[in-house]
């Protein structure tokens, strides 16, 4: 186990049914870094995502081998209640998925389930987080209408910003700007950026430029095993699998 | 005939079905009316509304049928009242919480429910629940609002529950996954998540519910009682709208007053119905989702 690993991934095989999506996956993921999952589509990453927070749980018929610590402890021990992983380990989807609540509800919605919270000590909570989303300044004077009506992107902000509300130590994001423009894309990127200083951050990804540019450590995977796992740098530069080099440089889909 | 004419062709053959059966329901309405509004001239209509009696065949004849309208209205509100939280509540159940394998066995069963003519439940109100209901309450009937209301809520609970479980299924897996992804558990997703996301649903049940109670003939015939008096408790028998048209159909003389009193309870219960599916039409559109990201 590496000294500033907050999740450590044992030897993970994970089943949809008959199906084997994962195979021997083997990686720790370092606190208040950015790591980037690559590869092409279908190859597992979105499931190791949801692995990681227990999100697979809500499929029927999935099976999960081997353990997963986070800050040590495995999530998958049978007496872990997945909910109090969630809490902790939040997550971005790849479609904005806003509440059809307004916007302050959207954001006070965990906060509310988790902990005894009176109306101003929420009130600044949602201040806070939609600052820490770089939102604020766009909502402040909408938080009581519909999250419906935000643009794409700023719906993408709204559901980092929930997510953040919750004070998780690691924020797991599934292609979190692919359905967005590119100044809604660099937006978040920016705050990426600005979140690893308090967040561990993993992030999926099908945009070479974008995992180079936001990532400290990047993972390659093809048909759910991990080919190349190394700093980013050293991914994008000098790979030391031929795989991983054709996949970056799109010599293959 | 090129592919154009046909396409026109096919498109006025649809139309025509179309049409048909809004010909039909036009001319159902234009009976209903022509046979019932004639009773005006003899009778006026707010004494027709309000009137307390009804004594058709009396001389000279009474025709009040607000005893028949509150009976209407008490049976279909307590039907409401019960059938409600089972139907929404079984619907919650089947999409959200049964395993595979249960929600299967429930939810044909509640397909049955729904496929049972309503002169079997009609039957089992009569020689089950109101000997039972006599016996257990030493009431002079079993023949009452309870009875009528219970019976009317077992043919309403199909009719919520499928609705609603449509309008549950199709609240979006990305609000469930949100919720969850928040660390939210499956009761805390279901009541603040799920429910109000799929309100204007449940609420169109309710009402599409009500309104099938509110029609309902058979089992009202059979089990409320008949008695076109105002109720002064919940076990007291009662004879609501459908009830007295199909029970007195049969003897009024072709076009007498009374025939035509008839008619004229039709088209106040036509009126009913209409406003139930209108407010579900509304709550419908109004409540209607605004659909996720507007990428
Ligand atoms: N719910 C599911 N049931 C069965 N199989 C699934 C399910 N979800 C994913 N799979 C399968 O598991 C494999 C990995 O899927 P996953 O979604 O993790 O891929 P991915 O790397 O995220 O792809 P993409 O880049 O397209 O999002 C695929 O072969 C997929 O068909
Ligand atoms: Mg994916």
């Amino acid at each position: 186990m590496g000294v500033n690993a907050i999740i450590n991934v044992n030897d993970v095989n994970f089943y949809y049914g008959n199906f084997k999506a994962l195979t021997d996956i083997k990686m720790d993921f370092k606190k208040n870094l950015v790591t980037a999952l690559i590869g092409p589509s279908g190859c597992g990453k979105s499931t190791l995502l949801r692995l990681l927070n227990r999100m697979n749980d809500l499929i029927d018929g999935t099976k999960v081998e081997g353990e997963i610590l986070f800050a040590g402890q495995n999530i998958y021990a049978p007496d872990v209640d997945p909910v109090e992983i969630r809490k902790k380990i939040g997550m971005v989807f790849q479609k904005p998925n806003p509440f059809p609540k307004t916007i302050y509800n959207n954001i006070s919605y965990g906060p509310k389930l988790m902990w005894n919270l009176s109306k101003s000590d929420i009130d600044d909570l949602v201040e806070q987080s939609l600052k820490q989303a770089v939102l604020w300044d766009e909502v402040k004077d909408i938080l009581n209408k519909s999250a419906m009506n935000l643009s794409g992107g700023q719906q993408q902000r709204l559901c980092i910003a929930r997510a953040l509300a919750m004070k998780p130590d690691v924020l797991l994001m599934d292609e979190p700007t692919s359905a967005l423009d590119p100044i809604s894309t660099a937006k978040i990127e920016e705050l990426i950026d600005d979140l690893k200083k308090n967040y561990t951050i993993i992030i999926v990804t099908h945009n070479m430029q974008q995992a180079a540019r936001i990532s400290d450590e990047t993972a390659f995977f093809y048909i759910g095993k991990l080919i190349e796992y190394n700093k980013t740098g050293k991914i994008f530069t000098k790979p030391d699998v031929q795989h991983t080099e054709d996949y970056i440089t799109g010599r293959f889909g | 005939m090129n592919r154009r004419q046909k396409e026109k062709l096919i498109k006025a053959i649809f139309f025509v079905f179309a049409l048909i059966s809004v010909v039909i329901l036009g001319l159902i309405v234009f009976s209903l009316f022509r046979e019932g509004l004639p009773l005006f001239k003899k009778v006026n209509i707010y004494d027709f509304i309000f009137g307390l009696e009804w004594y058709p065949t009396a001389d000279p004849p009474l025709f009040g049928i607000f005893t028949l309208i509150v009976a209407s209205i008490i049976v279909t509100i307590f039907a409401t009242l019960i059938a409600v939280p089972l139907g929404v509540l079984s619907a919650v159940y089947i999409s959200e919480i049964a395993p595979q394998v249960i929600k299967e066995i429930l939810k044909s069963s509640i397909e049955l429910l729904a496929g049972l003519p309503s002169v079997v439940l009609g039957f089992f109100g009569m020689v089950v629940v109101a000997p039972w209901m006599q016996e257990t309450f030493d009431l002079p009937t079993g023949l009452n609002i309870v009875n009528a209301s219970v019976i009317l809520a077992i043919m309403a609970i199909p009719t919520i529950s499928s609705i609603a479980e449509d309008a549950l299924y199709a609240v979006s897996r990305e609000f469930k996954e949100a919720s969850y992804a928040l660390g939210a558990t499956k009761f805390e997703t279901i009541t603040r998540v799920i429910l109000p996301s799929a309100l204007s649903g449940i609420l169109t049940a309710v009402i599409l519910g009500m309104s099938r109670a509110i029609g309902e003939t058979m089992v009202v015939l059979m089990v409320a009682g008949g008695a076109a008096a105002l109720p002064e408790s919940i076990f007291d028998s009662v004879r609501p709208m459908p009830a007295s048209i199909a029970a007195e159909m049969g003897e009024a003389p072709y076009r007498s007053a009374h025939y035509q009193a008839l008619f004229a309870t039709g088209i106040v219960l036509f009126f009913m119905t209409m406003a139930f599916n209108l407010i579900a039409d509304y709550i419908s559109n109004k409540f209607r989702q605004v659909g996720s990201g507007t990428l």
